[in-house]
């Protein structure tokens, strides 16, 4: 940077000069772990692939046509869209309650924004060990608590029975991604015009008027950025599911990122993994287009 | 909201009226404040309390909210029985690293987007924009396949390079939205003062943003100590293991059987970013607000 800065006293570098080099070392990177390594997968969808040579064998559509008839993939695809939505609704209601709670001026208001937003901090590790131990079905405590409040009269299999995982991963990522949506929400609060609210009382707004015409118009275009951000991030989460249940028991909670992994780590099919992620990337994209669609259909509302 | 809307409107009469009607309703929120609390923070508080447990103490049912008798054993054990110490230090190597070229890097092409209109910049921004949607999953292939075939796997400054190539497009988002604020004025008059543009940049511009660099720094350090999948496929000796693959290692090692162990490398792993977060706090909620607002 410095030499940078020598050189522009110097030469007087013009702007776009100046534009370039800053850009420079950012576009390198990106080009390098985003851009090539897709182009790479995009391509490897095409081939069979022997996982010591690496030699590819073409192979047309066919890695494409096994995603589609695999029942196993459909299995995953239904249980990511679950997990996806589950995540989006739970995460985006609580999050915005939780979010006008901490905005109401409540007693200890500063101390309860600081301890709700922990757990988003909190590493995938962290939060899959605790939770395996708080949902273990011999020692848990939460288990411990069901049973002798006489919520349930036999221990729950939270992480061990195949009905029950894929929710109780629901529950651990609610819990430590929520105060992301809280962040956002929190943020915007805080700039939602008094003017706005004065004006609604005058007309005598009550306080479900004033949430449904004025603070939810007012959150409606972070609304949609955190939940596109939230939709990708779940959709290509990882670290949570596998980390909590290893994708089991018999497969109950392999989503499709941990099927792409055991695809390409255990069965060493490159090629089928490969086209299952493009597949996943490209409804990302259509989904992002819908909400900027949505976003920009808002703006011009507005304008 | 309306009682706030009541009160700056501010005339005695509806604020009696007020009075009896809302009181109820305050309190039933201040239940759920409590409530919502102790949702987010029970889980952090039993790694805690289950750390300083003696082994007997941990496996007697009902649990016990407080411990009986407090010990560090389940520390010394952890530093005995694991290499953690390599861990921790191979993860703050690696997310302080990752961290200072995320916010290096992330600031001036974030200032370039921010300031300068040229095509190609337009070009890189989508780029990002795209960089952002890839699943990482769906390039860790053709990554660990390039990283061990230049001889780079198991190395801690690879780690570190990759890293800040994931977390550039969060980190431009936030920052861009930054400069994009109200920097460009001040800017302008520093060089009318006779600042030259870098000097502008230096004095104006980057105390301007720095709340968003603060931010930005923050998540990018949490992301970098945090993550796991790409740590687990590139780095397997023990030796340049980071924290989360270390970990999860430890976890199939010890079974179920030493919960003890387990959250005291928790209480360690989790005490540096919760630390953090508390310094930064203020400036997390308005950094990352502002990024997802004005995007």
């Amino acid at each position: 940077m410095l030499a940078a800065a020598g050189r522009l006293r110097a030469n007087g570098l013009s702007d776009r000069q100046l534009a370039f080099i800053f850009v420079l070392p950012a576009a390198i990177l990106l080009v390098m772990f985003a851009v090539y390594p897709f182009a790479v997968a995009a391509y490897n969808g095409f081939f069979n692939i022997n996982f010591i040579t690496g030699a590819r064998t073409w192979d047309g559509l066919a890695n494409y046509a096994d995603v589609l008839g695999n029942a196993d993939i459909r299995a995953a695809f239904v249980r990511s869209v679950i997990w996806t939505v589950a995540n989006l609704v739970v995460q985006t209601t609580l999050g915005l309650a939780i979010a006008l709670l901490l905005n109401a001026e409540l007693r200890g208001q500063t101390i309860a924004r600081g301890l709700v937003l922990f757990p988003y901090m909190v590493p995938a590790i962290v939060a899959a060990l605790v939770f395996r131990y708080m949902f273990n079905d011999v020692v848990g405590i939460v288990d411990y608590l069901l049973q002798s409040s006489g919520i349930t009269s036999e221990p729950l299999e939270f992480l061990a029975s195949p009905q029950l995982v894929l929710w109780t991963l629901i529950i651990v990522n609610c819990w430590k991604y929520t105060p992301f949506m809280v962040i956002v929400f929190l943020a915007r609060l805080q700039t939602v015009p008094h003017e706005l609210i004065d004006a609604g009382a005058i007309d005598g707004a009550g306080r479900f008027s004033t949430f449904r015409y004025i603070i939810l118009p007012w959150l409606r275009p972070v609304l949609l950025v955190a939940m596109l951000l939230r939709t990708i991030w779940t959709a290509n989460d990882f670290d949570i599911p596998y980390l909590l249940a290893f994708g089991g028991p018999l497969q109950a909670s392999t989503t499709v990122p941990l099927k792409i992994q055991a695809l390409a780590f255990s069965q060493r099919d490159i090629g089928l993994a490969s086209s299952l992620a493009v597949c996943v990337a490209i409804l990302l994209v259509v989904a992002s287009y819908f909400y900027l669609r949505s976003y920009r259909h808002h703006e011009q509302e507005v304008a | 909201m309306s009682e706030m809307a009541a009160a700056s409107a501010g005339s005695p009469m509806p604020r009696r009226r007020r009075r009896r009607r809302i009181r109820p309703f305050r309190l039933f929120m201040h239940a759920m404040l409590v409530v919502v609390v102790v949702v987010a923070d029970f889980p952090l508080a039993w790694i805690v309390v289950t750390a300083l447990k003696p082994d007997q103490e941990i496996a007697r049912y009902p649990p016990t909210l407080i411990p009986n008798t407090f010990t560090l054993d389940n520390f010394e054990n952890l530093f005995r029985i694991s290499p953690f110490a390599s861990y921790l230090t191979n993860s703050i190597i690696v997310a302080t690293g990752a961290t200072f070229l995320t916010v290096v890097l992330g600031t001036l092409a974030a200032y370039s987007f921010a300031r300068f209109h040229y095509r190609f910049l337009h070009g890189i921004g989508e780029l990002s924009l795209f960089a952002y949607m890839v699943p990482p999953i769906l390039v860790l292939v053709p990554i660990a396949q390039v990283i061990t075939a230049l001889g780079l796997a198991n190395n801690l400054a690879s780690l570190m390079v990759l890293y800040t190539a994931i977390l550039l497009p969060f980190a431009l988002w936030v920052l861009r939205s930054y400069f994009l604020g109200y920097t460009l004025d001040l800017e302008q008059a520093a060089m009318v003062d006779g600042c030259t543009r870098f000097g502008a940049f230096r004095r104006v511009v980057i105390p301007q943003a720095m709340p968003g660099l603060i931010s930005t720094a923050v998540f990018t350090f949490n992301a970098a100590w945090s993550e796991y999948l790409f740590a687990s496929t590139l780095m397997s000796t023990p030796k340049t293991l980071t924290l989360s693959p270390g970990l999860a290692l430890l976890l199939n090692q010890t079974g179920v059987y030493s919960w003890g162990i387990l959250m005291a490398a928790s209480v360690i792993v989790v005490m540096p970013v919760i630390i953090l977060f508390i310094i930064a706090q203020r400036q997390l909620v308005s950094g990352l607000g502002a990024g997802a607002v004005k995007g």
